[in-house]
């Protein structure tokens, strides 16, 4: 998914541009750039974010120009894949969201014909293909062109000296914004709304020509009439889709964000990640590096991996691996980070690289500074996460764990049967929890009283302990800290008593009977208890003084929907603490500073 | 010239059950698609852009769904019916939204594109009718010269089989008689009381109502008439693709199965070998159908898993259920009871969401399972199971 805009008119076409582009950034984020033309066409485009393109733009006058936010899918994330995409000549110049399936034929032709590329995108050929038709005519040589094409598209196309815009969509959204002596397009409304409220709905197979003063629509050669709509919401809340909050509809995608990834992953011939040199050569070390929610999953991927390889697996942080831990690894390193472009993993990345390590990177942004300097990738297929709080973006990386692992665990066939039918079973039960929140709602309104909160769970639950109290004091801004179960009474307990609540995690595996002697002590104290814990545990419903319950799943799953329980959990606290959930204090979504 | 559509979401289905349980009435998935959406592009292909979608029962699901409407070439705007008190009670939630003259229908009933045009050339106020078989579960319109008279709901006699579609062209003159728990009927004919004129336009397109949950199979043969062949994923060496099949990304069918259209199969599935699937049959996304299976006009949701050497007709198996082999569920006709209505249906097996089914388990035509039951092996099922049964 990408965002396109294109601006014609009176005004100056940059900021424009710039403005349309940063509301469309929820459609991806890895590149961007515009082309402003007049009597020649000035491209500026760069693998970065649209705010951090804005101070670094030249002056570029002009009133008609082109621009794109890009989600790579060919080819990296990188200043000559970024879009707009020019012609030989450099005169013309195409922004594109969609696929083009027929893209490796119309390249190795056009290269035959003497076209010279410069990306490794599909959207290249479309420029290639406009020039090659060009007898004078823009829209004449996009309609032709847009014959040899097979595949999805939405596009802006420009030419200097032909004052027009040229679209065209097939399964693709575009829409135009109908001004005065101004015209607009766009992927999607939002990034016109600060400008226009009449929008026009582009239909398959359309083709329109924009001028300052006209907009004409054609399809199949001829001309067609398509009505202007007058919208009258506004732009924030239509990008969260219903829900008060990105963070909420975030959580919301997640049993889609597993179904996907697991698809992907179980239809993929080869495992997702070569593990082999170091289960099978008797290195058997693997080291797991990561910072903030992502060592949270690096931890669970720890239990994982011990449990199945019976190996020993290391986990490190980031920040701190760079300055010490000097033991070099001879194993395997995987290293996790949700933007790619996190300072420190990206150190740490570099000095494993330099050290002979091979690295494997777990990310959420394809072709991002980590996985192009990694030896091996895998992507977690989360799309775009705007809520700070990482959520659909952590339970991805945990599902990129499960499969790095499950080809190589050492478990006999039923037990291996049982795993990944358990893991196609995930989807319907993170559905469960979000489907029975009121418990988890009435909880949160009893958390959101306190200052103060301990978070519990034993084995492969206990970082997700960690990373509850992580998300609630991050959004809610309550005090948390996440615990090994058996840690409390060596320090904690002395802050133990009824104003601090203690949330118990429970796994259906040999910790069940230990957390239960747990949550005993910590009732002796008087603290308030909520439990999570799966069905028909009447054990924990005498002791505890709130429980919610989770569908059942192989305790090794039981991170999944634990933590989702945990996320409502936050969530639902912020909100009766009226926080501002999506964007809170002091906090950046990618950190790229050490 | 209507540009905006008001489309009710809200409601439940309680006959519906187990499906609707977890889930609203417009979010009954039938190849691939939930019913919401069929309704939304039909309004959309009529070049109504402009969708108010009120929702209200697990109204998450229609937002996790349908998101801001980009991907159906639609904006819509969310509005919350917190109690379902009725339909008229809905509508009047979208009052601040609504300017000027608007379509109101249903987002629980399969409408055709074609079915909408034959209101949205009309002025306002306006009723889509037709003619159906039986009346008594609808709202019957009489009408003199083209004109609404009345309408009564679910008559106890039959007074004649015109009923209303749900489907309206209306002005903001409505917001003015609209009560308190009321439905939308009831404000009608105050409307015509006081005098106002609602004309009754009549179509032969394309019309359901889902009320039971066998209705989810016809509405499934409906759909899948309609659907169009196109095979993505892997294919292997000795499969039989025949008629309209449609196969998405990442699914495998195995060698030697055998695929007779019309039937959709959602992504990421696995899928044979040696799997007979005739029509007119609709499968959800990363659903497992172990070897031997043959399934004939049923729908299957997510996450399924069916294992080998099972047999299901006319059967509707709900997402996340997983069945071990040998499983039969063959059609037959039986009597089922829903509240204190009798009803004689052909009909398999029906099984709510997150059921768990040993070996060899046979069902009873007509059996309807609710959600999260747990039936061991070798055991025979009938009748109504409520939620969370355990056989043993």
């Amino acid at each position: 998914m990408c965002g396109i805009v294109g601006y014609i008119g009176e005004r100056q076409a940059k900021p424009v541009l710039m403005s349309s582009l940063s509301r469309l950034e929820y459609r991806g984020y890895d590149s961007c750039g515009i082309a402003i033309a007049g009597s020649h066409v000035e491209v500026y485009k760069d693998a970065v974010r649209v705010k951090v393109l804005e101070k670094v733009l030249p002056p570029m006058p002009g009133t008609m120009g082109i621009g794109h936010t890009r989600w790579a899918t060919h080819g990296e994330p990188s200043q000559v894949n970024a879009h707009p995409h020019g012609d030989c000549t450099g005169e013309i110049s195409v922004v594109h969201n969609g696929v083009i399936n027929n893209f490796q034929k119309l390249k190795q032709q056009l290269v035959a014909e003497g076209h010279k590329f410069i990306s490794e995108t599909d959207t290249e050929v479309i420029s290639h293909l406009v020039e090659k038709y060009y007898v004078g005519n823009l829209e004449e040589a996009v309609t032709v062109a847009l014959h040899d094409i097979d595949g999805s598209y939405a596009i802006v196309v420009l030419k200097a000296d032909e004052p027009k815009l040229v679209v065209a969509r097939k399964d693709s959204p575009l829409i135009i914004g109908v001004g005065d002596r101004e015209n607009f397009v766009a992927s999607d409304v939002p990034a016109i709304l600060d400008y226009t409220s009449r929008v026009i709905y582009l239909e398959d197979d359309d083709i329109g020509v924009i001028t300052r003063d006209s907009i004409n629509i054609r399809r199949h050669n001829a001309d067609v009439k398509r009505k202007t709509h007058q919208i009258s919401w506004n732009v924030e809340d239509a990008q969260k889709a219903g829900y008060e909050h990105f963070m909420l509809k975030e959580i919301h995608e997640q049993p889609k964000v597993i179904r996907d990834t697991i698809g992907g992953y179980i239809s993929a011939a080869e495992p997702v990640a070569d593990l082999t040199k170091s289960l099978d050569t008797g290195l058997g070390e693997i080291l797991i590096l990561a910072s903030g929610t992502s060592y949270h999953a690096a931890l669970i991927g720890k239990y994982i991996m011990e449990d199945l390889f019976k190996v020993a697996v290391r986990t490190e942080l980031a920040s701190e691996f760079n300055y010490y831990g000097q033991s070099p690894v001879r194993g395997q390193t995987i290293v996790i980070t949700q933007s790619g472009e996190t300072a420190d993993a990206l150190k740490a990345i570099k000095r494993l690289k330099e050290e002979n390590c091979r690295v494997i990177v777990i990310t959420n942004v394809p072709g991002s500074t980590a996985s192009r300097i990694a030896d091996q990738v895998v992507d977690t297929r989360a799309g775009p996460e705007i809520s700070v709080a990482a959520t659909k973006s952590f339970i991805a990386q945990l599902m990129a764990l499960y499969w790095l692992a499950l080809p190589y665990a050492k478990v006999d066939i039923r037990k291996l049967d049982n795993l990944i039918m358990g893991l196609r079973q995930l989807p319907g039960k993170v559905q469960r929890v979000l489907d029975n929140v009121n418990a988890v709602s009435e909880c949160a309104r009893q958390l959101s009283k306190y200052n103060d909160v301990f978070f519990i769970g034993r084995g492969i639950n206990f970082p997700v302990a960690l990373e509850g109290a992580l998300k609630l004091k991050e959004i809610s801004y309550i005090h948390a800290e996440g615990y090994a179960a058996g840690e409390l009474k060596h320090g904690p307990f002395a802050l133990l008593g009824a104003d601090t609540p203690v949330v118990a995690i429970i796994a259906q595996d040999n910790t069940a009977e230990v957390m239960l002697t747990n949550i005993k002590e910590v009732k002796a104290r008087r603290s308030p208890v909520i439990a999570v814990v799966g069905e028909d545990n009447e054990a924990i419903s005498e002791l505890a003084d709130s429980v919610i319950t989770v569908p059942q799943v192989d305790a090794i799953f039981s991170p999944v929907v634990n933590t989702v329980v945990l996320q409502l959990l936050a969530y639902y606290t912020a909100k009766y603490r009226g926080c501002p959930i999506d964007f809170p204090r002091n906090l950046a979504k990618s950190v790229t500073v050490e | 010239m209507l540009k905006k559509a008001v489309i009710l979401a809200a409601g439940e289905g309680q006959r519906l059950r187990p499906f609707t349980v977890n889930r609203p009435k417009v979010m009954l998935f039938i190849a691939g698609k939930p019913i919401l959406q069929y309704v939304v592009e039909a309004v959309a292909q009529n070049g109504i852009r402009d969708i108010v979608l009120i929702v209200g029962y697990k109204k998450e699901q229609v937002f996790d769904y349908m998101g801001s409407g980009e991907h159906f070439g639609v904006r819509i705007t969310y509005v919350t019916q917190d109690r379902q008190l009725g339909t008229a009670h809905a509508l009047a939630r979208a009052e601040e939204e609504i300017k000027d003259e608007f379509l109101l229908l249903p987002g629980d009933n399969l409408i055709a594109a074609e079915t909408i045009a034959d209101i949205t050339r009309i002025n306002p106020e306006a009723v889509l009718v037709k003619k159906v078989d039986n009346p008594m579960r609808y709202g019957v319109v009489a009408i003199s010269q083209g004109k609404v008279t009345k309408i009564v709901e679910k008559p106890d006699e039959a007074i004649g089989n015109v009923v209303s579609t749900g489907i309206y062209s209306l002005t903001r003159e409505i917001f003015s008689f609209i009560e308190p728990e009321l439905d939308l009927p009831e404000a009608l004919n105050s409307m015509i009381a006081q005098g106002h004129s609602i004309v009754a336009r009549e179509t032969n397109g394309t019309w359901l109502d889902v009320i039971y949950p066998w209705d989810v199979l016809d509405l499934n043969g409906a759909i899948l008439r309609q659907a169009p062949a196109h095979v993505g994923g892997t294919i292997e060496a000795g499969v039989a693709l025949k008629g309209q099949v449609s196969v998405g990304k990442d699914t495998v069918i195995r060698s030697n199965s055998y695929l007779s259209g019309p039937v959709v199969i959602g992504d990421g599935c696995d899928i044979g070998p040696n799997v007979c699937i005739l029509p007119a049959t609709s499968i959800g996304n990363n659903v497992v159908i172990a070897p031997f299976t043959e399934i004939k006009n049923s729908v299957i949701g997510d996450d399924v898993s069916i294992g080998s050497g099972s047999m299901l007709q006319d059967s509707v198996i709900d997402k996340g259920c997983v069945i071990e082999g040998h499983f039969t569920a063959c059609s037959g006709r039986d009597e089922i009871r829903v509240n204190h209505e009798r009803h004689t249906v052909s009909v398999g097996a029906m099984l709510g969401e997150g059921c768990k089914l040993g070996n060899s388990v046979v069902a009873q035509p007509g059996v309807i399972v609710g959600n999260y039951s747990q039936i061991r092996p070798l055991k025979l099922i009938s009748g109504w199971l409520p939620d969370k049964s355990l056989v043993m």
